[in-house]
């Protein structure tokens, strides 16, 4: 985690720093089991195939928590108020991956001081696999 | 071609379901298997520890979907096409979740391949104080 940037000291266009990973099967199961995701798709290549996929996926919220983690990485003191995602593609394990994202628009109001980002998770070979937006709130 | 779709379903309750108290425990299993970094989220004390945001999708209820949601719109099987979560208050330690689900908008899209229809299901999370802890829009594509 880097140290947190005030409102005042980010701008439109500033990235948020990406990561690269590459998720296991075990990583993968073990996340769908903490989130209550019981679906074979999600466990094993075996169960994923007799439900008609081509493998072991990644489960969506999975994406989403790794767009948290994005943002928890650039600023700590960061409070995310909204987060979406759009899947487009699957996500496999063993698929080198970037979470990347940008600051698009800045907006202060009574309640608080606020950041808006588009958010993608992309394959090495440039796939935008997910993408997203969050509202982040920012201390002033 | 329009699919003539039914949307009596629009506004049905499917599910109403309160869970065990939150604990300490499940936050940092979900935050380490969801690869957080942030302290609160994982070496907090008890007392301090407050869940991720996206910890909320593991608060699943006993029903999916509403039944008979594939029967009504005549359509085989649902994909997941996204997730949108509204934070609220903070989930932390001992709070008690109950998340209440409703089919928010079923809609139809037309594309190179064709039409689809999207069905947005909405559950709603509060807290043992009645405050929004979070509101869950999933948004499946059928045909």
């Amino acid at each position: 985690m880097t140290n947190p940037a005030a409102f005042e000291d980010v701008d439109v266009g500033d990235e948020l720093p990406p990561f690269h990973l590459t998720l296991t099967p075990e990583q993968v199961k073990r996340y769908a089991e903490a989130a209550n995701m019981p679906g074979g798709r999600f466990m094993s290549d075996e169960l994923a195939k007799a439900e008609g996929l081509p493998g072991q996926i990644v489960p969506g919220n999975f994406s989403l928590a790794l767009f948290s983690r994005l943002i928890t990485d650039w600023n700590a003191a960061a409070t995310v108020e909204r987060l979406s995602a759009t899947f487009r593609g699957l996500v496999h394990p063993g698929v080198p991956l970037i979470v990347s994202g940008v600051i698009t628009e800045k907006h202060a109001s009574d309640r608080g001081d606020f950041i808006e980002c588009d958010l993608v998770v992309e394959s090495d070979a440039g796939d935008r696999l997910v993408t997203g937006t969050a509202t982040v709130q920012l201390r002033a | 071609m329009s699919l003539n779709l039914d949307k009596s379903l629009i506004g049905s309750e499917f599910d109403h379901t309160e869970f065990p108290p939150v604990t300490a425990e499940h936050i940092r299993e979900y935050a380490a298997a969801a690869f957080e970094t942030n302290p609160r989220h994982l070496t907090a004390n008890d007392a301090e520890l407050v869940a991720p945001p996206t910890y909320v999708v593991s608060l699943r209820g006993r029903h999916f979907m509403p039944g008979n949601l594939l029967t009504v719109l005549n359509l085989r099987r649902g994909f997941d096409a996204g997730k949108d979560i509204e934070c609220g208050v903070p989930v932390r330690v001992g709070d008690v979740l109950t998340a209440t689900s409703t089919v928010h908008d079923i809609y139809e899209k037309t594309g190179r391949s064709g039409s689809m229809v999207f069905v947005v299901l909405r559950t709603k999370i509060t807290n043992q104080r009645g405050e929004s802890a979070a509101v869950i829009d999933q948004k499946l594509m059928m045909r």
